[in-house]
């Protein structure tokens, strides 16, 4: 069954002195595909500036923007209405030889190295050899999400967004970008094309219509076992209709909601809310 | 072939013991016979006592000293030093050269449009995806934005090495910010104040308008709907080593010297701060790395660049020359891939061959370097001026057993090449005229519709005995490097068609002599020279 969604997401930050030559790149526009379609999407900034939009390098959305006159509070409010899509099934068609071809290695190579967030670790290394015995790829991917699932206790405040999964691993605490880079360095070191997704949740499995609900900031991955499918290993669901995509890549550092540099006072980030909204 | 007059200076020249005595050397053949190309330089030369050179050379170092032209030697600024003794290349032999060149920059272009684009040839199986997407510099925010004219290696600079058959190979790629040219402008206006007689005897093609080609290229880069388009040369600074030929280049095309703060960018238009209020800027000629470019998407430290920079280049508004993220096309390991980037674009055989390499990354040939390492050169993948390199045949075993382990836990970083034995052209060392090696770097300027090629280029020269190593940052000196004019009047060549009794030496000698060419003169040769391709073709 697919919903359709309406997501208000209002971010940006307060300075302590005024602010000038702030530029900004924010990565808030959902985007369709054969589970999604974007019905309508803007980004405004408070104060008002002139958007550039362009698509980048993985297929993102991205608008950007830059302000002159003094500032001390920068709001952007991404809104939104999507169609999202049934519950992703698990792709069994790959086999673990199918996945050690040359030509997969090659087309998926951004998707099996190591970032910084998503660094080599032999401890992890030797889980996922545990966790793939045996079974499929596709079971590999639930087993590594359950695995993360049970051992990382979801804790807002341990982790920042510079943590690593090794970070998030030793503290055995983290918020969903740890449990996604937390999962990636298991199915990667399994030999498994995997990406890290950013959306939102709406965080009601049977959310009324016309009920808005404080929904959250999200992310949850992807795994290529023959095609790619999503697992959410925060809170161990498989992706559906609750979930709506933002932006892919190989770890958080592709897809930062939004960033940029400015000259001013020290800057402190808003209350970020995001208001979700069952429409159908 | 004339007979080598006895000369002090050339005493010894072609010792059999001197090292690597198989290189090729430029002036002299095996059998001490004076090679076309030099025959007049030899004649003038050869006669002169030992004093008049010592002074001649004085006058060079004072006129450097004069002018200012240093390059910095390990955090030390000196003069760089010029050798005496020119390097000269025949027109016949500049015109494969520069085919060559023309050749590969056209490849690089298709091949930089095609990276950040759609990545075809990585589709069709040409080239690994790995292979791209390992490269240090590989921009994935450079993936979307296409310069107005197409093009992205505004300036380039191959580097040139002659191997034991005197046949030019491509040592390696500059695509990113390619630096030097000052020097050949320097070292020909010097050498011009010092031997004003030798450039009587020789027709030399000039390389003092290299600034012209340069600012066309630049206005041409352009988006069409700025009529006037304003350049401006982006400099890290004073500090920066080339800082001179920032500062020459600005000069000479009459455009603003900038540093990063001068600029900045609103709603994604880029605006000189001017005593006259804002100027928007069109083109920026930048002589800073990517990295730096941009605080936005790159290094947020950066304070040499420009915030905005590269989201007004992507919405159209600002070229970058060169474009960002060059260093994909000159990486050490997409070098090797050379001959099918080439075929894949063009359809064409590479007309300038690579030098022989291994690369590491691959196992077999990785087990051929582990096993031969104390004959090869081996090179870290990125890093330039010579850095990292090592020589096989000059290291300590404690060196190569490092080595080895360097190369096993990150083989993606090393190539290896046998040891090239570059050409030999006499140099003044203390009073005598003895064979060093050298290596050439032509400049090429693309303006879009026509890729000039700077008659001539850097020759570097390794100043120390056997030394194979040419960087300036390595001890290194430079030649001016002279192309000879073409013989080019159709009346000169029929009077050369046999038949006429003694011509032949007529003809050899009118070419070598007159005056140097004024501009226009040259560039109608060039036309000539052109109209004469596209009918070969």
């Amino acid at each position: 069954m697919s919903w359709r969604v309406r997501v208000v997401h209002t971010t940006g930050y307060r300075y302590e002195a005024p602010v000038t030559q702030s530029y900004n790149e924010a990565r808030l526009t959902p985007r369709g595909d054969r589970r999604q379609n974007v019905v309508v999407s803007r980004v405004e900034t408070t104060p008002a500036t002139r958007a550039y939009r362009y698509t980048d390098y993985w297929g993102t959305e991205v608008t950007s923007f830059d302000l002159h006159a003094p500032h001390l509070e920068l709001k952007v409010v991404a809104s939104s209405v999507v169609e999202t899509g049934e519950e992703n099934e698990p792709n069994r068609s790959g086999s673990w030889p199918d996945l050690k071809s040359e030509a997969l290695l090659d087309r998926y190579t951004e998707f099996l190295d190591w970032t910084p967030y998503v660094p080599k670790d032999k401890e992890l290394a030797a889980v996922a050899r545990e966790l793939r015995k045996g079974v499929s790829p596709a079971d590999a991917v639930l087993a590594a999400c359950h695995w993360v699932h049970q051992q990382l206790k979801y804790q807002p405040g341990t982790t920042g967004v510079h943590s690593s999964a090794t970070d998030a691993w030793r503290a055995r605490e983290g918020v969903c970008q740890d449990f996604a880079h937390l999962t990636l360095v298991l199915l990667r070191a399994m030999g498994i094309p995997s990406r890290y997704v950013s959306g939102y949740l709406h965080t009601k499995p049977d959310g009324a219509v016309r009920e808005t609900v404080r929904g959250e900031s999200h992310a949850w991955i992807e795994a290529w076992t023959g095609g790619w499918w999503g697992y959410d290993p925060t809170n161990a669901i498989p992706v559906g209709p609750r979930h709506i995509w933002v932006a892919l890549g190989r770890d958080y550092g592709d897809v930062a909601p939004l960033k940029g540099t400015y000259s001013g006072g020290a800057a402190s980030a808003l209350d970020v809310t995001v208001e979700v909204t069952r429409l159908a | 072939m004339t007979a080598p007059r006895p000369s002090k200076l050339f005493d010894g020249y072609l010792d059999p013991d001197r090292p690597h005595a198989d290189a090729y050397d430029e002036m002299f053949t095996r059998d001490e016979g004076v090679r076309s190309a030099y025959r007049a330089l030899h004649e003038s030369i050869a006669p002169s006592e030992v004093a008049d050179l010592n002074a001649r050379s004085e006058a060079l170092g004072r006129a450097f000293v004069d002018q200012g032209i240093t390059f910095s030697l390990s955090g030390q600024e000196r003069p760089f030093p010029l050798d005496l003794i020119p390097r000269i290349l025949t027109a016949s032999e500049w015109a494969k050269l520069e085919r060559g060149i023309v050749q590969r920059v056209r490849a690089m272009e298709m091949f930089l449009a095609d990276i950040y684009g759609d990545a075809q040839i990585v589709r069709d199986g040409v080239l690994p995806r790995r292979l791209i997407t390992s490269c240090e510099h590989f921009h994935r925010e450079a993936a979307g934005i296409n310069p107005p004219n197409g093009v992205r290696i505004h300036v380039s600079g191959v580097d040139l090495v002659r191997d034991v058959d005197g046949v030019f190979r491509v040592l390696e790629d500059n695509l990113r910010c390619p630096s030097g040219v000052s020097y050949v402008m320097e070292n020909r206006r010097t050498m011009a104040r010092v031997f004003p007689d030798l450039f009587a005897r020789h027709r030399v093609r000039a390389v003092g308008d290299y600034a012209v080609h340069l600012l066309r290229a630049l206005r041409n880069a352009a988006a069409p709907n700025a009529a006037d388009p304003n350049v401006v040369v982006l400099t890290p600074g004073v500090a920066n080593s080339a800082y001179f030929e920032h500062s020459l280049l600005a000069r000479q095309m009459g455009v603003e010297l900038v540093e990063g703060r001068d600029l900045f960018c609103r709603d994604n238009l880029v605006y000189l701060r001017t005593t006259e209020g804002e100027r928007q800027v069109d083109v920026i000629y930048r002589r800073i790395d990517d990295d730096f470019l941009d605080p936005v998407h790159l290094r947020a430290d950066s304070v040499l660049g420009v915030a905005g920079l590269l989201n007004a280049a992507r919405a159209g508004n600002v070229v970058i020359a060169n474009a960002m993220g060059n260093g994909v096309a000159d990486d050490k390991l997409v070098y090797t891939y050379m001959p099918e980037i080439v075929q894949y674009y063009l359809g064409e055989k590479p007309l300038l061959p690579n030098v022989d390499t291994f690369r590491c990354w691959l196992p077999d040939e990785r087990a051929y370097v582990l096993d031969h390492l104390e004959e090869l050169v081996v090179k870290p993948v990125e890093g330039s001026g010579g850095y990292g390199i090592v020589f096989g045949p000059y290291a300590t075993t404690r060196e190569l057993n490092s080595l080895r382990k360097r190369i096993r836990t990150n083989p993606r970083g090393w190539i290896a090449q046998p040891v090239v034995q570059l050409s030999t052209v006499p140099t003044k060392i203390g009073d005598r005229l003895v064979p060093r090696h050298v290596d050439l770097r032509p400049f090429a300027v693309n303006d879009g519709n026509f890729i000039f090629v700077l008659p001539g280029g850097l020759t570097r020269v390794a100043l120390p005995e056997g030394s194979l190593v040419v960087n300036s940052s390595q001890g290194g000196g430079s030649k001016d490097t002279w192309v000879l004019a073409p013989r080019s009047s159709t009346v000169e060549r029929e009077l050369a068609e046999p038949g006429l009794a003694g011509a032949e030496g007529l003809a050899a000698i009118a070419a070598e002599q007159g005056p140097e060419l004024s501009t226009a003169q040259q560039q109608q040769q060039q036309q000539q020279q052109l109209s004469q391709r596209t009918e070969e073709v």
